[in-house]
């Protein structure tokens, strides 16, 4: 872990975690030349998912916010990732890398694809110096296990998954045995609350939404971070205001437009996220004469977008049912993503 | 070529009439699902039965920032009068998506549904465009030759349905919404057009026909080739070929069947003889590659002419390669402007 971006002597109140690669960086690494043309990309040529950077950069803009990036991409390539968040305007409080060189001198090959026995340590422990009432928001995306992996924290350290299960996950998913050690003791060191608030999953490779049911509500797989945004909103964790920032962000660098919008809306409505509230407060912040209007021209018509979307649903549907993630019979989604055992997303 | 904004298409809303088709809603959401990953500027608006359509979507891979959902509470079915069922049903998918179409919130109509409900539920919504009298439901079917940039197999008949009686006048306009459209679909600048007749000189058929053909070898912007003869349609002589509703329909009917028998009599062959059943297996490769090339679910649909908007009508047997394929299909239409193609071709 190297030195925060930031030293922030107040505990926090919230803490958003976010993976890097497909969930804050657009990164292709489906292939060998992928995989080489990312390692050698410089900051200012890598690409972040649109509406990411203000999402976060809105926030921090709360000022009771930890940020904590826990990613797959090696600790060769810190300085470029440092430099690119930097240029973005992202600050962060830690920022994790993978030790890939220390697995391969070691021959752990296994830990070199492995998600679980990576992610789920390095989360555990830096929950270990959390105040245990900050609460926490986990940003991921579906190329790898983070559904998965964020949903077995989130319930770890709730107390809804105990040791016989976690035994068996760590197990199937190949986790080698000093990195379960260190789940089990930064986990025991943990005290029981209950802070994951939402665990949102980008949707890099449009798999289809049904495959994350099984994680509960709590899961949100969105498409855009315009969805994340109206979701927070809802939430409590953004104003109106700061959502129709990071629209417009979206709008003026990503093509984004009404209909991608308000279809983002309706999409979330008819997953049955409980947004009416949200929309209401998006009409009221456009009221009035204000500076930001004038940054916010197609916003009004945005607005009767969504209220068209809304209506063209007629009874809103009820939200999805609360229930217990069963992670032994989940562990498919837990192994790498080319492992025979995981099972292939719906076409 | 697609109308463009920079290098960009222009995004274009379809609304697909999800009901009432033979394989099912399903079929349609993922025919649309696989739109919205194929091409980003053409948004689908889903109109039918909500819980259907979700439960569908979230199984199926998609991009939701290009789909939206429209509920409607009834559909058509495939076996019901359409006139009686439109007037039982005021929110069947097909109208609601119709209305919605009319007011602007997409910009054309893709169902599979039952045809004449279809047609039904336009002349309610829509507007005949200036100088068209009656709408024309055109179809397309596979040929010898190809014509246009594309290469397209398929030739375009019109009316197959929508207008039993057509005057002189009628099968004028016909040729000229014909025309337009296959220049736009097939990329093809000067469509070859013909009235369907029963000999090819200008004085057969019925006075309709007679008076039709004086009217179209006068007019310069249409490339009119004269009559042609029921044989000439397979052989793909015109790439438009006009009749009025009541010939058309028989002439769908029949090469419907004809395409039928000839799968049957395969069949038959292939459980004959041995030699037989050799000799089509040698025969495979060639069967698969024109069935290939005259694969209708590569084309989608084909659409109502002589309304304000767009309506295309895709298959009732169509799955989801077909459904894509009629939405890129009415996008086209509607990135060309096929409405202001006729006004002028009228005006000429």
């Amino acid at each position: 872990m190297s030195l925060p971006d930031r030293i922030d002597p107040r505990p926090p109140r919230r803490i958003y975690r976010w993976d890097l690669d497909k969930t804050y960086l657009q990164t292709d690494f489906d292939s060998l030349k992928d995989l080489l043309r990312t390692a050698f990309q410089k900051a200012h040529e890598k690409v972040a998912v649109p509406g990411a950077s203000a999402l976060i950069r809105e926030l921090s803009e709360n000022g009771d916010s930890r940020l904590c990036i826990v990613s797959g991409s090696p600790k060769q390539m810190r300085a470029v990732l440092e430099e690119k968040l930097k240029l973005d305007g992202v600050r962060w409080d830690e920022f994790v890398l993978k030790d890939n060189v220390g697995n391969l001198l070691r021959g752990r090959f296994r830990a070199l694809r492995g998600q679980v026995g990576y992610k789920l340590p390095a989360i555990l422990e830096s929950r270990v110096h959390a105040p245990v009432e900050a609460e926490e928001v986990l940003f991921g995306d579906d190329a790898e296990a983070d559904a998965f992996i964020y949903s077995l924290y989130a319930d770890l350290i709730a107390g809804r998954v105990d040791e016989r299960v976690l035994s068996q996950v760590l197990e199937a998913g190949g986790v080698y045995p000093d990195d379960a050690e260190r789940v089990r003791a930064a986990w025991k060191q943990i005290a029981v609350a209950d802070p994951v608030r939402r665990i949102f999953i980008h949707l890099d490779k449009l798999t289809p939404p049904a495959h994350f049911t099984p994680y509960g509500p709590r899961v949100v797989p969105i498409f855009n971070y315009f969805q994340a945004a109206l979701v927070l909103l809802a939430d409590g964790h953004l104003s109106a205001p700061q959502v129709l920032k990071i629209a417009v962000e979206m709008v003026q660098t990503a093509g984004h437009n009404i209909i991608t919008l308000s279809n983002s809306f309706q999409d979330l409505l008819r997953r049955g996220l409980p947004l009416q509230q949200a929309a209401i407060a998006l009409s009221q912040a456009l009221e009035g004469p204000n500076k930001l209007l004038a940054a916010m021209r197609p916003m009004p018509d945005i607005l009767s977008a969504f209220s068209k979307r809304l209506a063209a649903l007629g009874t809103p549907p009820p939200p999805p049912p609360v229930q217990a993630v069963d992670y032994v019979s989940l562990i498919h989604h837990a192994l790498p993503r080319n492992h025979k055992g995981r099972t292939k997303p719906s076409p | 070529m697609e109308a463009m904004v920079g290098k960009q298409p222009q995004p274009v809303t379809i609304a697909f009439d999800v009901m009432g088709t033979d394989h099912g809603p399903a079929e349609v959401v993922r025919g649309a699902a696989q739109l919205s990953l194929d091409s980003p500027h053409i948004h689908a608006l889903l109109v039918g039965d909500r819980t259907l359509i979700d439960n569908a979507l979230a199984e199926t891979k998609h991009n939701g920032e290009r789909i939206s959902v429209q509920h409607a509470a009834d559909f058509v079915g495939m076996d019901e009068k359409p006139g009686e069922a439109l007037a039982r049903k005021p929110n069947a998918s097909v109208s609601v998506a119709a209305r919605l179409v009319a007011e602007g919130e997409a910009q054309a109509l893709v169902s599979a549904g039952n045809t004449g409900a279809g047609v039904l539920a336009c002349a309610r919504h829509f507007q005949l465009i200036p100088g068209v009298r009656r709408a024309a439901l055109a179809t397309v079917y596979p040929t010898r030759s190809v014509r246009g940039a594309k290469e397209d197999p398929f030739s375009l008949i019109l009316d197959v349905g929508a207008t039993v009686e057509a005057n002189a006048e009628d099968l004028v306009t016909f040729a000229v919404m014909g025309s337009a459209y296959a220049r736009i679909i097939s990329r093809n600048e000067r469509p070859k057009v013909a009235l369907l007749s029963n000999g090819v000189e200008p004085q057969k058929g019925p006075p309709r026909v007679v008076e039709a053909h004086a009217r179209l070898s006068e007019m310069g912007a249409i490339n009119f080739i004269g009559n042609v003869e029921g044989i000439d349609i397979p052989k793909g002589t015109a790439d438009v070929i006009v009749t009025d509703g009541f010939v058309g329909n028989v002439c769908l009917k029949m090469l419907e069947g004809v395409h039928e028998t000839v799968v049957e009599l395969a069949q038959y062959a292939y459980k004959e003889s041995l030699r037989w059943r050799a000799g089509l297996a040698m025969l495979s490769s060639g069967i698969q590659r024109i069935k290939d090339i005259t694969d209708w679910n590569q084309y989608g649909g084909a659409p109502i002419l002589g309304f304000d908007r767009i309506f295309i009508k895709a298959h009732g047997r169509s799955k989801a390669r077909a459904i894509a394929n009629a939405g890129k299909v009415a996008a086209k239409v509607v990135a060309n402007n096929l409405g202001q193609a006729i006004r002028e071709g009228l005006q000429k």
